[in-house]
């Protein structure tokens, strides 16, 4: 079975010629749950971000659901890799103009062209399965922010992804908006969502994960299995800093 | 604010405290009561207003033919009709989703009902005149400026650079030049572009030249709404799918068109007030009527009534127009911390 995401040898730099990515190889098995950890600075972003095409590569090869994407980032071909690819911001990003109704039915709408009361009775029923239903009508101002980052989730999810990428968050939540975020996470990688999450919760890492990839200086410096992590070095010294940051 | 024991003598407090801040108040008074007297005075005993109440008709109309007058008028009364409808008419239903469009509507059926044809009497633009005149001009250019102006703005942020540049140097030099200028370039220039038959009348010269030069202030302002606008909703927009352009109308300019809302409002006012300027280019639209008025011997010498009628007349107007913005700033933001938090 060909894996969801397979990248090899990733190389990308921000001007100054330090290295966020540098020559980064991996792979992610189909729903499989890849948590991907490390220090701030360490390219976690800039990895996940370059899975949907957000950062361009400089060099390197990325196969996203078996869509090849090179160094000349063909715009056409990030398109259709978006197509399929969910994502999830530290910040929400929700349209602030628009309900939170609209901020779900408005790509599947516009781009997926369904019919708008489809669209609206699935984004009902997603909603529900957050736990957020009643929500639907408001605006994405008057939401407490595990509730936006919910939204934000569901709207991801109204376009029935592949694969689910999910960029810190919970870094920007409130410490009691965390569990309900991670909780609707969590029951997403129970229906077998491929899902890549770049995050410090290490509680999640461990229960949740299949496996955690810890970053430093843009390479990947270790892969584990959540029930070797406690002989990890790096997981002691992320514990002993409480798990953040 | 401290709520003191009660209201007067918190003022008595405040305005009576020392003999110094006594006297103070007094000639304070005193020139207010001196000012308000006068000013009453002329306005009840010595202004004489018939220069006003006998040409209702002509500050409305102008030299508009008298049995056609009932089109600028029906024109007025429906924008009276409307702007009291969206500020006080009902809050739902079809009526209201109505509004938008009826309101753009006005524009080509104020230029229509004023210009005849299909089936009405055509009247000239030189018969034209006084409010309704202004109206038409302040709406037409408004109409015509706006998506000038926004074009304007997107074509600065673009990439392209001969379009970024040469959008940024139109609008440099539109606004490094003084309106009445771009007027009278409009009057004389617009002909000889055009070919010797094709005639373009005054109004329309008129309204041209006051949209290309208004249109350079509204990009500048739609650019600041624009620049308001994180780089994450574009990628927010991104990998959603939307394609560049569904970007732009969903998501980039209905936010920017809202946070730039309170300077094009300003813009409107000054473009209601900059009309008064075509006076000087022979349009005979409130101040235009107003001067030839001031011209007829029946009325010699009466500028002060003419004038405190006209900053009457010119004030009810932007007033309505500022109610109606902030109306429209209200509708468009149904939580008003929707824009502050983001």
């Amino acid at each position: 079975m060909t894996p969801a995401i397979q990248a090899t040898g990733l190389v990308k730099s921000f001007g100054h010629g330090q290295r966020a990515l540098d020559e980064v190889s991996l792979h992610v098995k189909s729903g499989e749950v890849l948590v991907v950890m490390g220090p701030s600075g360490s390219g976690k972003s800039t990895l996940i971000r370059t899975f949907n095409g957000l950062e361009s590569l400089d060099k390197g090869h990325l196969e996203v659901l078996g869509i090849p994407l090179d160094a000349d980032n063909d715009e056409r071909q990030i398109r259709r890799i978006r197509k399929r690819v969910g994502m999830v911001f530290q910040q929400f990003n929700l349209f602030p103009h628009l309900s939170i109704l609209d901020n779900i039915t408005l790509a599947p709408i516009r781009v997926q062209r369904r019919p708008r009361k489809e669209a609206e009775n699935r984004a009902l029923q997603l909603l529900t399965q957050m736990g957020i239903a009643e929500q639907a009508y408001k605006y994405p101002a008057q939401l407490s922010g595990g509730q936006q980052q919910r939204v934000a989730i569901t709207r991801a999810l109204a376009l029935n992804p592949e694969v689910m990428l999910f960029d810190e968050p919970t870094s920007a939540l409130d410490p009691e908006r965390v569990k309900e975020v991670l909780d609707a996470m969590r029951s997403l990688a129970k229906d077998g969502m491929t899902m890549v999450v770049v995050t410090h919760e290490m509680g999640f890492a461990r229960e949740v994960a299949d496996r955690v990839l810890f970053m430093d200086e843009g390479r990947v410096v270790e892969i584990s299995k959540p029930d070797e992590l406690d002989k990890s070095v790096r997981w002691q010294k992320m514990a002993s800093w409480g798990g953040q940051h | 604010m401290k709520s003191g024991p009660s209201p007067f003598k918190r003022l008595k407090r405040q305005l009576l405290a020392s003999p110094l801040d006594v006297l103070i108040t007094l000639l304070v008074l005193a020139l207010f009561g001196w000012i308000t007297a006068t000013s009453l005075h002329w306005l009840v005993v010595d202004a004489d207003w018939r220069v006003v109440s006998q040409n209702m008709p002509l500050y409305a109309f102008g030299s508009y033919p008298s049995d056609q007058r009932w089109r600028p008028l029906l024109w007025i009364a429906l924008l009276i009709g409307l702007t009291l409808m969206t500020l006080l008419g009902p809050r739902k239903g079809w009526l209201r989703k109505a509004l938008p469009l009826l309101w753009i509507a006005m524009v080509p059926f104020g230029v229509v009902l004023l210009a005849g044809g299909i089936g009405l009497l055509p009247i000239p633009s030189h018969a034209w005149g006084g409010l309704s005149l202004t109206l038409l001009l302040t709406a037409c250019s408004g109409v015509l400026a706006l998506p000038m102006g926004i074009l304007l703005a997107l074509g600065r942020q673009t990439s392209l650079y001969v379009i970024q540049r040469s959008c940024s140097v139109y609008i440099d030099v539109m606004r490094a030049v003084p309106l009445i200028a771009v007027l009278f370039f409009g009057q004389l220039l617009i002909p000889l572009f055009l070919p010797m038959h094709l005639e373009v009348n005054r109004v329309l010269r008129a309204v041209l030249a006051f949209a290309l030069f208004a249109a350079a202030y509204i990009a500048e302002d739609v650019r600041g709404g624009l620049q308001a606008i994180p780089r994450t909703q574009h990628e927010a927009a991104a990998v959603l799918g939307l394609s560049t352009q569904q970007t732009l109308l969903l998501v980039v300019l209905p936010q920017a068109l809202r946070t730039a809302l309170p300077a094009l409002t300003n813009q409107a006012v000054g473009l209601l007030q900059n009309t008064s300027l075509m006076a000087i280019l022979g349009l005979v639209e409130l101040l235009g009527i107003s001067r030839s008025l001031l011209a007829n011997p029946d009325f010699i010498g009466r500028y002060l009534e003419v004038y405190v009628w006209l900053a009457g007349v010119y004030w009810l107007v932007c007033t309505a127009m500022a109610l109606l913005a902030r109306h429209l700033e209200h509708q468009l933001s149904p939580t008003t911390s929707a824009t502050a938090k983001r």
